[in-house]
């Protein structure tokens, strides 16, 4: 295989099957068949480097090397070099498993347990979820209501071999919508577990390599080094009333770096607001992916070990209130978790309503003007999943000289910004993403603000790539609620905010 | 006995007037009690029935006359009902009788006191859609004929009072408390429409154009608020497209009611024929969610629709409704189910929406101050639903018409004979037992 196909996914699958070591060996520069593979093969490996930093397995167990065909010699002196290396540094510190008893899997549950305990079984198939659908619409071979059609017929083969049943964004417009208040959400994240459970899966996005960083970040021996983003001078604790639960931010800033999102930003903003607000908040230095996408992929199980130490972790920080700022771990942390181990002794808080409060309690005070004409993006599961729509919009407006202007689609009827929990993204998602960025243009705003990491990344992706629309139609710059915030408060003075870069 | 035996009736629609009507025939004594300043109730505001295609105030208004001169009714409009004590045959009635400003014995309903009046308020018969004045009567064929003045919108001027040649305008009446003794009482409240707004998708109140059906029937009768032409609301223009919804909250679990309103695919039909009277060349469609005529003659009448007037049903809830911002004309989304397919309707001049007909709010203070039980829904609960369809838990209590259960004006109007013959039945065994048996 060329070097340059080597994604980091698979490397970091070797890991997770508990390789020590994994060494890449591509043709010389210049060499390349394919003109350009192993040049690719040298980012990839860097990106994959600083990956393996972050997870705390070390950068110095990956390696590549260019040793061509002809050069045995070579190939055995690096052979024998790495394997002496890593006999050195022993094994990989990742081993062993976590014990969890299976809480709520459902894997067992027959389609007619499922119905009803989703109410599906309700099911009028008046077609309204359907025609709301954003998928539906582009894809007919997908909707809500044949799914449910093909259930309530029984047909659980059907149901779980359904190539539709991966498509599902999960962005709850349906439910919102359904006279019956039918749970899709949960159906289709209970059948894709099922699903999985009978060796079915569906595409992801980034050939799965968010998966299999939560999956790692599930494994109980992950020490990672996830605090280096914090700056030196920031006053930060390792327990306390408050804690900031950073969630994939680190990840996705090395994962997505080439779109031009810094994602970090969103944590260092956050970080910044909370000191500015004379809180010293607490950080975990090894908390664990929220498992928000690993459940809505059908891996309950990896799911259930990221709550289990998770929660123990926050429990530790002694922290009263968690603050998020990625609406998925809002929803995760508040109500998922609850549901497994009972109604949690903190209290989970996004940032914007977090922000709400220390605006309405004065603890942060906007000075001077800020000019901006803004709109905002509902992210689905801060909006629909947890029906906080009005915070977001407050923090906006409260920044003098800020204009707030709504695109047509708003809160309860939001557009998704087309992926969710990174399954597939492919020719509808970047359909809905054109479309909702032209209607964020329209609005004749000139910063899209939303309250998601993932919005952010999957706007600035389709905006980086070859457009079907003119680019003056859907091109504005992105930026999260809290690095606005950040930057209202003079608090930073990096250029945070994501200018659409032109390939 | 030296008193007639008496009922009060409670609501002045056609189940209030029917049962009304029946009892004062049979010798009783009757009070019937209307919270508006006018019987008649919601057939009083529907341009024409169905199936039979009768205009309705035509062939209520005859009724409502004969209930205000019949020697045996006493109306008790504009009035509240406060208290009820005692038991069968021997309840105690308190109700309040609120201040029109007007001597109802000296009003002649001439109208001229409006004309003058400067104030202009949105007309709760017209739901909202037309205007009328602070000193006003709701609709032309009001029973009593009398003005009202509303007193939260009067502004003191007096003008009505100058100019009244009758000498009926008098601020200085009071709420006035009645008491009655009656036998028996019938509830006949009615329904209210669930407030489509908060289903947002559809845009009701935000979008002009998206109307509730009960909107749309004042809004093309002639009586109503443009004369009974049919037109956009938004703009006055000329309609070619129009687009009826059904179930818009009725059988939801989470939004109006869970429960079938029984008349709305009957009603969206008649609607779609008088736009088709209106205006032949307008075409209509009816989203539909299951099509329940199940009455006589009903399903004939949908047959019809579609034959002779080619009204299109499509069986379809639709996902949503947008406006265009400049023409304010409408999109609906929609899948439509027999065929699978995700489709718009685009340039739709007028949505209306049929929203779920549900027991007043008010009911839960009716049976508070009666002792009667309402259930999960609202409803007036009977002590048997299938056998005793018109008792309510109290005896000497009855119910009818769409309080008690979702139904039609016929089935109403059967109905409330039935209450008002439970009623007279009730009142001699009361009377029996009191004289010690015949």
């Amino acid at each position: 295989m060329c070097s340059g196909r080597v994604e980091p996914v698979f490397i970091l699958n070797a890991f997770e099957n508990g390789a020590d070591g994994v060494l890449v060996a591509g043709c010389h520069p210049g060499d390349c068949h394919y003109r350009s593979g192993n040049q690719h093969a040298e980012k990839r490996i860097e990106k994959t480097k600083k990956l393996l930093d972050l997870l705390g397995i070390g950068s110095d167990r990956l390696r590549l090397e260019w040793i061509s065909a002809a050069e045995g010699e070579k190939f055995a002196s690096v052979i024998k070099d790495f394997t002496e290396k890593l006999r050195q540094k022993g094994p990989s510190p990742l081993g062993g498993e976590l014990e969890v008893a299976p809480v709520q899997h459902n894997a067992t549950e027959s389609i007619r347990d499922i119905m009803k305990r989703t109410k599906a079984l309700y099911c009028q198939e008046c077609g309204k979820c359907s025609s709301s659908c954003p998928i539906t619409r582009l894809d007919p071979l997908y909707s809500p209501r044949l799914a449910v059609e093909k259930a309530l017929m029984g047909l659980q083969d059907a149901v779980l071999t359904d190539k539709g049943l991966w498509s599902c964004l999960t962005c709850y417009l349906c439910r919102q919508r359904c006279p019956l208040d039918i749970e899709y959400d949960e159906l289709i994240r209970t059948c894709r577990a099922k699903a999985s459970a009978n060796g079915i899966f569906g595409n992801c996005a980034h050939e799965g390599v968010l998966f299999s960083l939560s999956r790692l970040m599930a494994n109980p021996q992950t020490k990672q080094n996830r605090l280096d983003w914090v700056p030196q001078e920031a006053e930060i604790a390792k327990t306390g009333d408050v804690l900031y639960y950073v969630g994939c931010l680190p990840y996705f800033n090395v994962v997505f770096d080439d779109i031009g999102v810094k994602s970090i930003e969103i944590a260092q903003s956050m970080l910044k607001i909370l000191i500015a607000a004379g809180i010293k908040p607490a950080l975990l230095e090894n908390e664990r992916c929220c498992g928000h996408d690993l459940s809505f992929a059908g891996d309950m199980e990896s799911f259930e070990k990221l709550a289990k130490v998770n929660t123990t972790a926050i429990k530790k920080s002694g922290a009263s209130t968690v603050v998020t700022t990625c609406p998925e771990c809002y929803r995760t942390l508040k109500t998922d978790y609850a549901q497994l181990f009972g109604e949690p002794k903190f209290e989970v808080l996004h940032a914007s309503e977090f922000l709400t409060n220390l605006i309405e309690n004065g603890k942060i005070k906007f000075n001077g003007k800020f000019d901006k004409k803004v709109s905002y993006q509902d992210p689905c599961r801060l909006g629909r999943h947890m029906g906080v729509y009005d915070a977001p919009r407050k923090v906006i407006t409260s920044i003098p000289g800020v204009e707030l202007v709504e695109m047509d689609r708003n809160r309860e009827n939001a557009l998704c910004c087309g992926v969710s929990a990174w399954m597939g993204c492919g020719r509808h998602s970047k359909q809905i993403q054109i479309e909702r960025l032209t209607e964020a243009k329209s609005t004749t705003a000139n910063l899209l603000v939303t309250a998601c990491p993932k919005c952010q990344i999957h706007f600035n992706c389709t905006l980086c790539e070859k457009l079907p629309v003119n680019r003056e139609e859907v091109a504005i710059e992105t930026c999260d609620l809290s690095v606005l915030v950040a930057r209202a408060l003079n608090l930073t003075s990096t250029p945070n905010m994501v200018e659409t870069i032109k390939r | 006995m030296s008193e007639k035996p008496s009922v009060l009736i409670i609501g002045g629609g056609i189940a209030g007037i029917q049962a009304s009507l029946d009892l004062a025939g049979r010798g009783f004594q009757v009070y019937l009690l209307e919270e508006t300043p006018t019987i008649g109730g919601r057939m009083a505001q529907l341009d024409k029935t169905f199936p039979t295609m009768d205009c309705s105030i035509c062939i209520l208004a005859p009724k409502m006359m004969e209930c205000f001169r019949h020697p045996n009714i006493k109306l008790l409009t504009y009035s509240e009902l406060k208290e009820v004590k005692g038991s069968v045959g021997n309840f105690q009635v308190k109700i309040l009788k609120k201040p029109r400003y007007i001597d109802e014995t000296k009003c002649t309903g001439c109208g001229v006191c409006a004309e003058h009046c400067p104030i202009e308020v949105p007309n709760e018969f017209d739901m909202g859609l037309g205007m009328r004045k602070a000193i006003y009567m709701p609709m032309p064929q009001a029973v009593p004929r009398c003005m009202t003045v509303d007193k939260d919108n009067c502004i003191d001027c007096k003008l009505c009072n100058k100019v009244c040649r009758a000498g009926a305008v008098d601020f200085q009446q009071q709420p006035q408390d009645v008491d009655l003794k009656v036998g028996a009482i019938i509830i006949a409240t009615g329904f209210n429409l669930y407030d489509p707004s908060q289903i947002i998708e559809y845009g009701y109140g935000k979008q002009k154009n998206v109307l509730t059906a009960l909107e749309f029937e004042r809004w093309v009768c002639a009586s109503g608020p443009v004369g009974g032409h049919l037109l956009r609301p938004a703009d006055g223009g000329i309609p070619k497209k129009i687009a009826f919804i059904q179930c818009v909250g009725s059988r939801s679990l989470k939004f109006g009611a869970p429960f079938c309103s029984s008349v709305c695919c009957m009603y969206a039909t008649k609607e779609a024929l008088i736009i088709r009277e209106h205006a032949p060349d307008v075409h209509v469609y009816i989203f539909y969610n299951e099509l329940r005529a199940f009455g006589k003659g009903f399903q004939e009448f949908v047959n019809r629709a579609r034959e002779e007037y080619g009204v299109e049903y499509i069986r379809s809830r639709p996902g949503e409704i947008r406006e265009a911002p400049e023409t304010k004309s409408l999109t609906i989304w929609y899948d439509d189910t027999l065929t699978r397919e995700i489709k718009s309707l685009s340039d739709v001049d007028l949505v209306v929406l049929c929203p779920a007909l549900v027991p007043r709010e008010s009911n839960k203070k009716l049976a508070e101050i009666t002792g009667v039980e309402l259930d999960d829904c609202g409803f007036f609960k009977v002590t048997h639903p299938l056998l005793a369809p018109v008792d309510s838990t109290v005896p000497g209590i009855f119910v009818c018409g769409y309080c008690q259960s979702p139904k039609d004006i016929p089935d109403s109007v059967a109905q409330a004979s039935a209450a008002a013959a439970r009623a007279a039945e009730a009142l001699a065994m009361v009377q029996t037992q009191s004289t010690g048996g015949t």
